[in-house]
């Protein structure tokens, strides 16, 4: 479950990236405002990312190679992986350390909350997984 | 401002640093096809991916031309600085070059010398993961965060010698990285991934402060600059990528060998519980 976990943190970091960063140009390549310690945040997270999905796969597939994935639990790790870095990503990111913005110009409010919504929900999708899983594993 | 037109360097068309690279890498493909061939008329299994790789990275050294390459000028140095100093070594350095040399040859004499040279006390300090890194990354500070990128464009020497060094500390990262090679010292899986993980984030971060802030003493148009910036970062995140892959896969193949050993041979612990 925690290797999926990585992979789904990755897998968002990714999407987060990609799509907000290159596709809809929200946010930018640079932000003036940041100070060097968002700068070195980013660099290292993303950094890390690019990390955590290539040892997640390499993990995922060591795990299928020993017989030892539980499907059902990998899809709970995933899940859990990615509402948990959207709603670090919101929470902390966003609005504690104030890196970065969604989008600019438009008033935020909307935004950070559907954002942090949407990562409440996928973290939520993961425990009921997680714990379905668990239940299964335990009876069976 | 005016735009201000980026003062031709002194090295465009082909300057003789440029032959020497193309030159030096010309015969290092041949040196290295020929053995290869040499070993497998010997008999030995030497794979032509190897070959494939090694000329691919040959390749990329002799095509990092300026001269040759599309963009501004900063651009064209970046993309220079990419092909050169991170492609060109990584895909020469899975050739395994000098497991090739040690293998072809005969013992005594130069082989004595190699491994000697390969097992030294200084090459082994070189080859320590965070000692490479400081090196790539302090000589990427210099260059770009000091007047010496722009005394590159009006001497020829200290052209070559900042080239020769991005290319000397790119296979010297590579080689720590990757253990492909014989070395006296291998290091841990945790020591390659954290260094793998702070060298890349420094890139990162040097190429995001290149988008906006130019190395001093050189006047790079501003969408020469950003798109260097940019090219340097996501080029960046190509090679981390091919790093971490060559080093999963080798986990992933260490760790297989071992299951399939203790599969063969299940640990006395594990019969006597199942009696």
């Amino acid at each position: 479950m925690a290797v999926c976990a990585l992979i789904g943190v990755g897998i968002m970091a990714g999407v987060d990236e990609i799509v907000f960063h290159q596709i809809l140009g929200w946010h930018h390549f640079y932000d003036r405002s940041v100070a060097s310690i968002g700068l070195l945040s980013d660099g290292l997270l993303h950094t890390a990312e690019l990390l955590a999905l290539v040892a997640g796969f390499f993990l995922f597939a060591d795990l299928r190679r020993r017989d030892a994935l539980s499907r059902s639990h990998a899809r709970a790790g995933v899940f859990l992986g990615l509402g948990g870095f959207q709603l670090f990503d919101g929470i902390v990111d966003h609005k504690v350390l104030r890196l970065h913005q969604i989008r600019y110009g438009v008033d935020v409010t909307p935004y950070d909350v559907l954002w942090n919504i949407a990562g409440l929900v996928l973290l939520l999708i993961g425990m009921v997984l997680a714990v379905r899983a668990q239940r299964r594993h335990r009876s069976a | 401002m005016p735009v201000h037109v980026h003062p031709a360097p002194d090295l465009v068309g082909v300057g003789p640093s440029e032959l020497v690279t193309g030159a030096v890498s010309l015969l290092a493909a041949a040196a290295y096809l020929a053995v290869a061939a040499r070993l497998r008329r010997r008999g030995d299994r030497w794979p032509v991916r190897r070959d494939m790789s090694f000329l691919a990275g040959a390749a990329a050294l002799a095509g990092a031309m300026p001269s040759v390459l599309p963009g501004g000028p900063f651009t064209a140095h970046m993309a220079q600085h990419l092909l050169g100093g991170m492609a060109a070594p990584l895909l020469m350095m899975l050739a395994r070059p000098l497991t090739l040399a040690l293998r072809a040859l005969p013992p005594g004499g130069v082989r004595h010398l190699l491994v000697r040279t390969a097992h030294s006390r200084p090459v082994t300090w070189l080859l320590c993961p965070p000692v490479a890194a400081v090196l790539n990354v302090g000589g990427l500070l210099l260059l770009y965060r000091t007047t010496l990128l722009a005394g590159t464009h009006h001497q020829v020497l200290l052209h070559a010698a900042v080239h020769a060094h991005v290319l000397m500390a790119g296979i010297l990262l590579t080689v720590s990285l990757c253990h492909l090679e014989p070395v006296r010292q291998q290091w841990s899986l945790s020591w390659r991934g954290g260094t793998l993980l702070a060298i890349g984030a420094a890139h990162a971060v040097l190429a995001k402060s290149l988008y906006v802030t130019a190395p001093p003493g050189t006047s790079y148009a501003l969408a020469d600059l950003r798109t260097g910036a940019q090219l340097m970062y996501y080029g960046g995140d190509l090679i981390e990528i091919a790093l971490a892959t060559v080093i999963a896969a080798q986990w992933y193949a260490s760790t297989g060998r071992a299951l399939l050993r203790s599969r063969r041979t299940p640990p006395p612990r594990m019969v006597s519980k199942a009696l």
